[in-house]
């Protein structure tokens, strides 16, 4: 299998302090990868650094062949990268169909035409309810998305996330929040719509972890402890007394 | 969105309403029409950064003063330039510095990009009043208005208000509608993601430093053609058509009206100036009043008056 994603030797330190301190990561096409530590671990920053949000200070980031490290999030999103955030981060004031279409234009490469009207576009139109269907928000889709529920503003999320199709999805906690039973629809629906594609998964909660991903890697205050499989993670000496052992 | 005939027939007559607005009323009233449709596509300019890109600029009377200068000094040093293309220039002169000076401000927000965008007007101002070879300072350049000439129509004599009336409305009115369709496309939904949530506008693919420079690029550009209108208006063009008091006008234009509103800020405008002639012929000190209306919309009518017409929500509603 070949790798899609190439962390190497990643540093970040945000004014003396060092969240990250040489971290190399290697994601196969296909695979669900899961990144868990303890709180403050940096497995935020280094989504956010994957992404985008912040430059690394040094070390680099590796997409298939090309070099993404320091580039623009907007840049990252458009090679087939897209994430979703643990505090939900969606348009508030528009509804759901207006937050999934606004993503749709940016899949087609429509963002900057200012020559056609966007309410009359069929094609973005089905593309835009075809994943409101696929997220079961059919029945919210004309509700502003600070009206709704938690529990659908997570799908609105994933919604998102999903609609430019991406190549490589990173979820940064997508059960926080949710309860036992939201937890176990939210596994299944992150499962189906991940077929066959890349995950990267930042997670707390270990149900979720051990019911999705193939590989888990193991973050501890900045560097890498374990990575491996979900069974040779909780079979790992040092992650048990470092991370696992305290539950 | 669904047309209702109803709706269609209530544009139809205010359109009617406007066309025959010099048959009906005194050439006084005429006057008033004309400033409040220059004011209505200055507002509506600035709420296109206000209301829908999230952007609040306190300069803005940067670009208003740059058309109108552009046009002034083009109407008293290059004779025979024909108006149409006096008004297009001054409208580019608010583009391109709207685009140089957007691409320092946009890079900031919230409060910054306030002062920022202040500070550039504040610049401006201080070259339209200490470059007194050319702009004459506070004493301003005055020049007669000059004949509009129309194929198949030929010579319009400007002189004449009414037709200067029709030349503000058929211009304003092409910037205004103009903006609004910008708002239908993809670009104007861009511009509310950005108002809406810039970090997840990002990670869609959207590049919001581009997104909030074009928006403050066509705002300038409208924002000139206002100018260049209002010099070709009042004949002459000083420094208080760059000044801080005409950078807040629009800020109070939008308020009042409404910058949720598409039309919010074209009934603030004629709200600010209908009010203004009517509490000036009484008393001196109108500012007061006005001041004090604004005072009661920001505490109690926050969605402007449009809110008033408006019941729904509507979801690209400001602040």
């Amino acid at each position: 299998m070949r790798t899609i994603l190439k962390v190497d030797h990643l540093f970040k330190d945000f004014s003396g302090l060092e969240v990250l301190a040489g971290v190399s990561i290697e994601i196969r096409e296909g695979e669900r990868h899961a990144v868990i530590g303890p709180n403050g671990s940096g497995k935020t920053t280094l989504f956010n650094i994957i992404t985008g949000l912040y430059r690394p200070s040094h070390g680099r980031i590796y997409f298939f062949d090309k070099d993404i490290s320091g580039w623009p999030a907007h840049r990252i999103a458009r090679t087939g990268i897209s994430r979703s955030f643990q505090v939900i981060n969606v348009f508030p004031k528009m509804t759901v169909y207006e937050n999934v279409r606004s993503a749709v234009v940016s899949k087609f490469n429509r963002r900057f035409n200012w020559v056609s009207l966007l309410d009359r576009d069929k094609p973005i139109e089905e593309e835009t309810f075809r994943i409101i269907e696929l997220l079961s928000l059919t029945d919210v889709s004309d509700v502003p998305a600070f009206e709704l529920s938690y529990g659908k503003q997570r799908h609105l999320e994933l919604a998102l996330t999903m609609s430019r199709e991406p190549v490589l999805i990173m979820l940064d906690e997508p059960t926080a929040g949710l309860n036992s039973e939201e937890t176990k629809g939210a596994i299944q629906l992150i499962r189906r719509l991940t077929e066959g594609k890349t995950l990267l998964l930042v997670e707390h909660d270990m149900d979720v972890v051990f019911n999705l991903a193939d590989r888990v890697t193991v973050l501890g205050y900045g560097t890498i402890l374990a990575t491996g499989t979900p069974d040779e993670i909780q079979a790992h000496e040092e992650v048990k007394k470092a991370y696992l052992g305290r539950k | 969105m669904r047309h209702l005939p109803l709706r269609r027939l209530a544009w139809l007559l205010f359109a009617a309403f406007l066309v025959l607005f010099p048959s009906l009323f005194r050439e006084i009233r005429v006057h008033i029409a004309t400033e409040v449709l220059t004011y209505a596509l200055f507002a509506v300019s600035f709420n296109l950064l206000f209301g829908y890109t999230g952007l609040l600029p306190f300069g803005h009377a940067g670009f208003f003063g740059l058309g109108a200068y552009a046009a002034a000094l083009i109407i008293s040093h290059i004779h025979g330039m024909p108006v149409l293309v006096t008004l297009l220039v001054g409208a580019l002169a608010g583009f391109v510095a709207a685009i140089i000076i957007g691409s320092v401000c946009v890079r900031l927000s919230g409060a910054y990009f306030a002062l920022i965008s202040l500070s550039f007007q504040m610049f401006l101002f201080a070259v339209a009043y200490e470059w007194r070879s050319v702009t004459n300072g506070d004493d301003g350049m005055s020049f007669v208005r000059p004949d509009l000439y129309l194929p198949l129509l030929g010579k319009i004599s400007l002189q004449n208000f009414n037709n200067l009336y029709y030349l503000t409305l058929v211009l304003a009115s092409m910037g205004i509608i103009g903006c609004y369709f910008v708002l239908k496309t993809p670009l104007g939904n861009a511009m509310v993601c950005v108002r809406e949530k810039d970090v997840r506008a990002s990670f869609l693919g959207y590049n919001v430093f581009l997104v909030k420079l074009t928006a403050f690029a066509i705002s300038g550009l409208m924002a000139g053609l206002a100018g260049g209108l209002f010099a070709i208006y009042q004949e002459v063009v000083a420094t208080t058509c760059i000044d801080n008091n005409m950078s807040m006008i629009p800020v109070l234009m939008v308020v009042i009206g409404g910058p949720s509103h598409f039309l919010g800020p074209v009934l603030g405008a004629a709200f600010y100036v209908v009010l203004q002639d009517w509490i000036s012929s009484m008393t001196g000190y109108w500012m007061i009043i006005m001041g004090a209306i604004f005072v009661l919309i920001i505490l109690y009518l926050q969605g402007g008056l449009a809110s008033l017409f408006t019941s729904s929500r509507v979801w690209r509603g400001g602040e």
